[in-house]
């Protein structure tokens, strides 16, 4: 087939400001991925093209880029599914991180993020004289997040990151769970102080982009959501995320459908005066449109089968 | 062609325009709806943050309704909802211990989920079952000139190995395609597959208004009339929250947001009364009368 | 002053496992890799790690007995002692460190079965447990805040009287080539698979530590000892872990039928790797073959199996070859793998000879662990499981032994002319006119030579034939030009050097062939297919000259262990 790649180059050292886009045109075999295609390139055509890759097998992630706007490993993208009928492929560096050369970004803000959340095991006391004893069901659920190759996709997909550099970021929360959910660290409740503050589970969207571009299926927004569970459990409910849940479930618990004003309130904390003033005014432009629910909290309509929904959340809750 | 119409919380509650609009544009095109009374909120995704069972027991109720209704398919209005039934859906059908037990605490209820269940959001209607050639003959208004930005909320998208995306490989640009169909031009922007920032606007809420001013800077930046949204969830923020967003932009930008049906309405000739288009924050009226001069 | 006590070249799984124990003992120490540690090709080893641990009927005994077996008895039997004697602890330190090794009914450690060996005495993580090893051991690296110098590619060893001072390196980021010296340097950079095409190594193997040694005057041993691993997939090459045959899978011929019945009666699909990819070659030869391949068969071993412990290379074939392991089976072949040859050193990893008697030559200061050494654990043959477990051992040794070496060194200066002469050589390669020669061209040339003579079976005519190759592309290398000019992330330039090194490295390795009469373990020749005890139950050793490589032979060490028959 022949593969059009459309790649974004960008050199530092040369005197054109900014990135552009440049074509290359080479034939190539239907079984090629996209870093063949690329390493073709850069052996044949240009060897000024600067891109990072090494096994070939999706297992060192070094390859992550965009393609098509996706983050992707390229070394398992194919191109015959990027491109079916040889249609113009993007490849562009990795979204949120700062680009080195061409393909290549500095990875100081991935690893940034993974060391602030403290990424080793901390066991107290002295070591057993043998393993620590553990069941294999305990490792085999770390199996997924140590599965992760530190590739940076879901770094580059974060829509969070996009808007806020400060959040810890998919790959480091997944890392994070793995050490909370590994029974031989005992730094447990520190761990899930530290990332119950700000910038932490909490700021995530659940817009399951890290899901989706995980070439390892590790799926780091599920991990999330595990540490969440985990920071609910260990009692730290005192945080808007936490009462969010809180209220959401009390609200369908009640009503069989949701409350939205009485969430709003409840997340903010019913005593969080700055706030419900500061949304008063919207309060007040949607109630012009006729649109609030004008019957809250107490006075929530409850719905047809309501009780039914109660009864099934007397028993499923814990 | 009849659906068991599943509304969600959200179009009987802070955006009735949606409900109104879904039923008129179904009126039209003869789609038959017969909504599940007494169903649940399907979690939004954060009841499966409390419990990932109770969340898959109320969506396999609703689905357990839908059966007794006699119909296989449930039509949602609401990306979210679409997304979160479809895990539901597929957690339950990918593994019939999990369903056995979820179908235990239905017994109580008198109710059981036989596993026939397809759930598909008005958008994949459209395209799938109606599809675009006949609704192109129901286009008496064509938006002709008129730019649209689409965007579609997370949930509609992904997880894609729930969401038939392999199946289905369009579906990520079912929005344009129906925006062409009514003839209006499909505005390109980087954040059309995007997150709104909804769910975290009551947790963090600078991040959530900074993604709203993303979305409707860059779509208007790219010339967009207006943006059209599946799911009333990404409404709520992009359209009641976007002058909280452009305050803290320090930029007006004034993006009209319209709900799917509202945009195939305008199409199909429905009034701006029928549509509910006076109820949203960001006003409609410089898009309606560029509509009408055309019209 | 030295800028460190310890630098460890190379940041794998020896190169890491050798900064913690140097950090442990207190010293200075500093990492440098070409790529950042955790993209090391140590991710690759999929299947496990081996250790007599388990108790029952298995012993570190029969652990050592089946490694000297599996080297065809070429493996220097004291190495291979203190190995597997090891090996139980370094697990448990592994263990400690946070590696998430399988575990039995009880919560303890549960081993699976491999090739070559008597009991299933293999540890592992599903089949990532080279990935679950490198990763948990960078950790470690992050607890210690050991100094990582990530993406700096050595260019030069510094050798003043003959001692290792550090190295001349270049940060890739930026292009700036600058010295790092330290009192003891340990070479930990892996193997020199890119010098074959196809391999089942990275991009990044290019056997760096091996040459920059061997052109400083030391001593490669038993390099003509390339490992072919018996599952490749077709097309790709990329690795199917031996553990799939260790779980039960099958190999099965064009006419369906289990082969390796007729070769290896007792072991049958888990004898050693050589003798499994011999009888491959040989049905594929014979005509039973599908294009160039043979068939892993896992379908009896059900979906739960495959997809919990298998689950990587599942994947892996699918994504790379279409093909779904639970219902198909899968093409495979063998594939360049291992080189069991490398670096001389002795039992404290050093690369010198301290007795000044054994005859070998070598550099005094540097110190190697991995598969860039030859200590020689594996012989002519290694078994699957043993080579994670030969990083992790030597690898602690090499950092306790490098400190204790570093303590006892002055502080020192070097000269500036280090410096100045690796930057007039550099600038030297960008000034070269383009001739038209491209580095990727001349590597493919060199990896096809490779594959083709110095592979499964080989012979004194091709043998011959590769040396010759070898150095005719040495004569081009000398011309080839590096055509981008950039000082930032230049992988013209590097790939450049790269391809110096693996020249440098197969020189040795058809050196070490043509050198061996007969046939042992990894190198078997067709035209002498015996193994021959009484005149080569020895090592070759060859070192660089001018006019070319000087082969010469070494004895081995030997314990207990007579030569006999190897039946599996």
């Amino acid at each position: 087939m022949q593969a059009n790649l459309r790649v974004r180059r960008y050199d530092p050292e040369s005197a054109e400001q900014g990135s552009h886009l440049q074509d290359y045109q080479i034939e190539v075999p239907d079984h090629f991925t996209v870093l063949d295609a690329l390493m073709k390139v850069r052996e044949e055509d240009d060897p000024s093209l600067a891109l990072r890759c090494s096994c070939r097998a999706s297992i060192c992630g070094s390859c992550a880029m965009t393609v098509n706007g996706r983050a992707s490993l390229v070394c398992k993208t194919k191109m015959l599914d990027v491109a079916p009928d040889g249609q113009a492929v993007l490849v562009e560096p990795m979204n949120n991180q700062r680009v080195v050369k061409d393909l290549v970004v500095d990875l100081q803000f991935f690893w940034g993020k993974v060391r602030a959340v403290e990424p080793y095991l901390q066991p107290r006391g002295e070591e057993p004289e043998g393993e620590y004893i553990a069941s294999n069901e305990s490792m085999l659920n770390l199996l997924t997040p140590m599965g992760c190759i530190m590739c940076g996709a879901c770094v580059s997909a974060c829509t969070v990151l996009e808007v806020d550099k400060n959040f810890l970021g998919p790959a480091a929360l997944a890392k994070a769970y793995r050490f909370v959910a590994d029974p031989r660290d005992d730094e447990t409740q520190q761990r899930l102080e530290s990332l119950n503050e700000s910038s932490g589970v909490w700021d995530c969207t659940r817009c399951y982009m890290c899901v989706d571009v995980c070439p390892k299926g590790v799926a780091p927004m599920d991990r999330i959501m595990d540490l969440r569970e985990s920071i609910i459990e260990a009692g730290m409910t005192n945080t808007p995320g936490a009462r969010h849940i809180e209220s959401f479930a009390r609200t369908v618990a009640h009503s069989g459908s949701l409350d939205e004003p009485m969430l709003a309130i409840d997340t903010w904390g019913r005593t969080n005066i700055i706030k419900l003033m500061d949304n008063a005014m919207l309060g007040f432009r949607t109630l012009r449109r006729g649109k609030l629910p004008l019957r809250s909290g107490p006075f929530h309509p409850r719905r047809p089968g309501a009780d039914a929904v109660g009864r099934i959340f007397k028993r499923l809750s814990k | 062609m009849k659906y068991a119409f599943y509304p969600g919380c959200v179009s009987r509650g802070g955006t009735p325009e949606l409900y109104d609009s879904t039923i008129a544009v179904a009126n039209k095109l003869g789609i038959e709806l017969e909504e599940i009374v007494g169903a649940a909120c399907t979690g939004a995704g954060v009841l499966q943050e409390k419990g990932l069972k109770l969340g898959d027991t109320l969506n396999a109720r609703t689905f357990a309704m839908a059966e007794r209704m006699g119909l296989t398919t449930i039509m949602t209005i609401c990306s979210t909802c679409q997304g979160v039934m479809a895990q539901a859906n597929k957690r339950l059908l990918d593994n019939p211990d999990y369903l056995a037990e979820v179908n235990q605490e239905l017994k109580p209820e008198g109710l059981e989920y036989t596993g026939r269940i397809v759930i598909k959001h008005l958008a994949w209607v459209l395209v799938e079952e109606i599809g675009l050639d006949t609704l192109k003959t129901f286009v008496t208004n064509p938006l002709e000139d008129m730019k649209i930005a689409p965007f579609y909320g997370c949930y509609i998208l992904r997880p894609s190995n729930a969401l038939g995306t392999d199946e289905n490989p369009g579906r990520n640009e079912y929005l344009e395609r129906i925006i062409e169909t009514l003839s209006g031009e499909a505005v390109n922007f980087p954040g059309r597959l995007q997150c709104c920032g909804f769910p975290i606007m009551l947790i963090n809420e600078k991040n959530s208004m900074e993604m709203v001013g993303k979305h409707t800077h860059n779509a208007k930046a790219a010339g967009a009339d207006a943006m059209v949204t599946p799911c009333p969830l990404c409404h709520l923020n992009l359209d009641g929250q976007q002058p909280k967003a452009q305050a803290q932009r320090g930029e007006k930008i004034g993006l009209p947001i319209l709900h799917l049906p509202q945009l195939v309405g305008m199409a199909m000739g429905l009034t701006p009364k029928e549509l509910g288009l006076g109820r949203h924050i960001v006003s409609t009226k410089k898009l309606l009368s560029k509509a009408s001069v055309r019209a | 002053m030295a800028d460190h006590d310890v630098l460890v070249v190379g940041a794998g799984l020896a190169g890491m496992r050798a900064a913690i124990s140097a950090y442990r003992s207190g010293a200075d120490v500093a990492m440098m890799s070409k790529v950042h540690p955790v993209r090391s090709h140590s991710n690759a080893a999929q299947g496990g790690i081996n250790a007599a641990l388990g108790g029952g009927e298995d012993s570190v005994d029969s652990h050592i007995y089946d490694t000297v077996k599996g080297s065809d008895y070429l493996g220097d039997q004291d190495a291979i002692e203190l190995m597997c004697n090891e090996a139980p602890q370094e697990i448990i330190n592994l263990e400690h460190m946070g590696v998430i090794f399988n575990r039995d009914d009880e919560g303890r450690l549960g081993t699976r079965a491999f090739g070559g060996a008597s009991y299933a005495r293999t540890f592992f993580v599903a089949d990532i447990t080279g990935q679950a090893i490198l990763h948990v051991m960078y950790e470690q690296i992050l607890k210690a805040g050991v100094r990582s110098y990530e993406e700096w590619f050595v260019t030069d060893l510094i050798i003043e009287n003959g001692e290792c001072r550090g190295v001349i390196a270049m940060e890739m980021l930026t292009g700036k080539i600058q010295s790092i010296t330290a009192k003891a340097v340990i070479l930990a950079t892996g193997g020199v698979g890119r010098a074959f095409e196809p391999s089942t190594n990275a991009l990044i193997c290019t056997g760096d530590g091996m040459a920059l040694a061997y052109r400083a005057g030391s001593t490669l041993l038993d390099m003509e000892m390339v490992q072919y691993h018996p599952t490749t997939l077709a097309g790709n090459g990329v690795l199917l872990t031996e553990a799939a045959r260790g779980e039960g899978a099958y190999l099965i011929n064009s006419e369906g039928e289990r082969f390796m019945e007729k070769y290896a009666p007792k072991m049958k699909e888990l004898a050693s790797r050589d003798v499994v990819s011999r009888s491959e070659a040989t049905e594929i030869e014979e005509g039973r073959g599908v294009d160039g391949c043979v068939f892993l068969d896992l379908r009896h071993l059900g979906a739960e199996t495959i997809l919990t412990r298998l689950k990587y290379i599942h994947e892996v074939a699918y994504d790379f070859a279409g093909v779904d392991m639970v219902t198909e089976p899968v093409p495979i072949r063998p594939g360049q793998h291992y080189i069991m040859g490398g670096l001389k050193t002795d039992v404290d990893t050093r690369a010198w000879d301290v007795t000044g008697t054994a005859g070998w030559n070598g550099v005094k200061g540097l110190f190697a662990a991995g598969e860039t050494a030859c200590v020689s654990v594996h012989g002519g043959n290694r078994l699957g499981a043993n080579s994670l477990l030969e990083t992790v051992v030597f690898g602690k040794i090499a950092g306790e032994k490098a400190v204790e070496y570093a303590r006892e060194q002055k502080d020192f200066t070097i000269a500036d002319t280090h410096l100045s002469e690796t930057k007039e050589r550099i600038k030297g390669l960008f000034d070269r006119a383009d001739n038209g020669e491209r580095t990727a061209a001349v590597r493919m040339e060199l990896g096809q030579v490779m594959n083709q003579h110095m592979a499964v079976f080989r012979n004194e005519e091709g043998m011959q034939l590769a040396a010759a190759k070898v150095r005719e592309l040495q004569e081009r290398y000398k011309k080839l030009p590096v055509i981008h000019k950039g000082a930032v992330y230049n992988t013209d330039l590097i790939f450049h050097m790269e391809l110096g090194n693996m020249l440098d490295c197969a020189e040795a390795i058809c050196a070490g062939g043509l050198l061996r009469k007969e046939s042992r373990g990894a190198h078997f020749r067709k035209d002498m297919p015996e193994r021959d005890d009484e005149n080569w139950m020895k090592h070759t050793a060859v070192t660089f000259s001018e006019e070319g490589p000087q082969a010469t032979t070494l004895p081995v060490a030997m314990t207990r262990w007579e030569p006999q028959k190897r039946v599996y």
